[in-house]
């Protein structure tokens, strides 16, 4: 390990730093400076620096953090994961009201007796809202995970809904077969649609970064 | 002895910081810099007594850095390798001189009271 090579200061300075709060792009910076200064000062320099203890460690997370952000408005996650998936949530929330405030007629399909409503201007629209999110994500430097939640926020968002409601129907009406064809139709409706409608908007906007190559 | 005080702590503190900030400001006034020919140059040219470590340095640098007074970008050192190296800015020099001023009334003070001048 401390024979100076140059991947294994990288490794262990990013091992230690790895809680840092900054952006992808800022905390590689901070690995390639850190573990550069370490190789020269290990290798052939009289000025040889022993590697930081733990808790030197933790005073430079510090201290950096500090320096790098001396108020930190937002930090990294709500930038590039919250804060996106809000905005994609809350543009989809508001095109459905729209669309149901200006009298579009949803479109009903019959399943089994089960009619499921579909706004096919909603579906439409919805691509819009999920580059939205995916591009807000990868603008703050959000990794590919952060662009597809933030893209694909509305659709979550009804998942989890969906499955707190399904137990609570089987435990007051009980059993039915019926209705579990009715969640998994619900499920079409409100989550693979639209999830599809907004993945598709994401794609552009979900291709790795030059730093994510790297 | 006893162990120092949280006073002694602070002001010993707030001294190292001080002594930092203008070491690197009159470093990087003469040439741009990385990280590690700050740190020996600083240990070099003072015989010793002024030495930084990782923990140091680099939030010293980021700090300045943020605050204008250099600036920093990547480029090859003699051997081929990229280093980060800093230059001074203009609002960097222009903090360098009322720095020297602060440091020199101190010691001043310093040996008005306590003749630690080796002149």
């Amino acid at each position: 390990m401390r024979d100076g090579n140059k991947l294994d200061w990288r490794n262990e300075v990013r091992e230690r730093i790895a809680k840092l709060d900054l952006s992808p792009q800022a905390k590689e910076e901070v690995i390639a400076e850190l573990s550069a200064h370490l190789e020269d000062a290990n290798t052939g320099s009289p000025h040889k620096t022993s590697m930081p203890s733990d808790r030197e460690w933790r005073q430079i997370l510090r201290a950096i953090q500090r320096s790098k952000h001396e108020v930190p408005i937002m930090n990294y996650r709500t930038k590039s994961l919250w804060l996106p998936g809000m905005t994609t949530l809350l543009g989809a929330s508001l095109l459905l009201a729209l669309i149901q405030i200006l009298g579009f007629t949803p479109r009903l399909v019959w399943v089994h007796g089960m009619g499921m409503v579909y706004y096919w201007p909603w579906l439409a629209g919805l691509p819009a809202f999920g580059a939205l999110g995916a591009y807000l994500s990868q603008r703050a430097q959000g990794q590919m995970r952060a662009r597809i939640i933030a893209a694909l926020s509305p659709a979550l968002v009804m998942l989890i809904v969906m499955s707190m409601i399904l137990p609570f129907g089987f435990a007051i009406d009980g059993w039915h077969f019926l209705r579990l064809v009715a969640f998994g139709l619900a499920l079409l409706n409100w989550v693979v649609f639209p999830g599809f409608a907004l993945l598709l908007g994401a794609l552009p906007f979900l291709r790795p970064s030059p730093l994510q190559q790297a | 002895m006893q162990s120092e005080t949280h006073m002694t702590k602070r002001i010993r503190s707030k001294i190292t910081r001080g002594s930092g900030e203008i070491a690197i400001l009159s470093l990087l006034a003469e040439q741009p810099l990385y990280g590690f020919e700050i740190a020996r140059q600083i240990s070099e040219r003072t015989g010793g007594a002024l030495k930084f470590t990782l923990a140091s340095l680099y939030p010293l640098l980021y700090e300045m850095e943020k605050r204008g007074w250099v600036e920093a970008r990547w480029q090859a050192n003699d051997a081929g390798r990229d280093r980060r190296y800093y230059r001074l800015t203009a609002a960097g020099r222009r903090q360098l001189a009322p720095l020297r001023e602060e440091w020199r009334s101190f010691f001043q003070a310093l040996d008005s009271l306590a003749g630690v001048s080796h002149a």
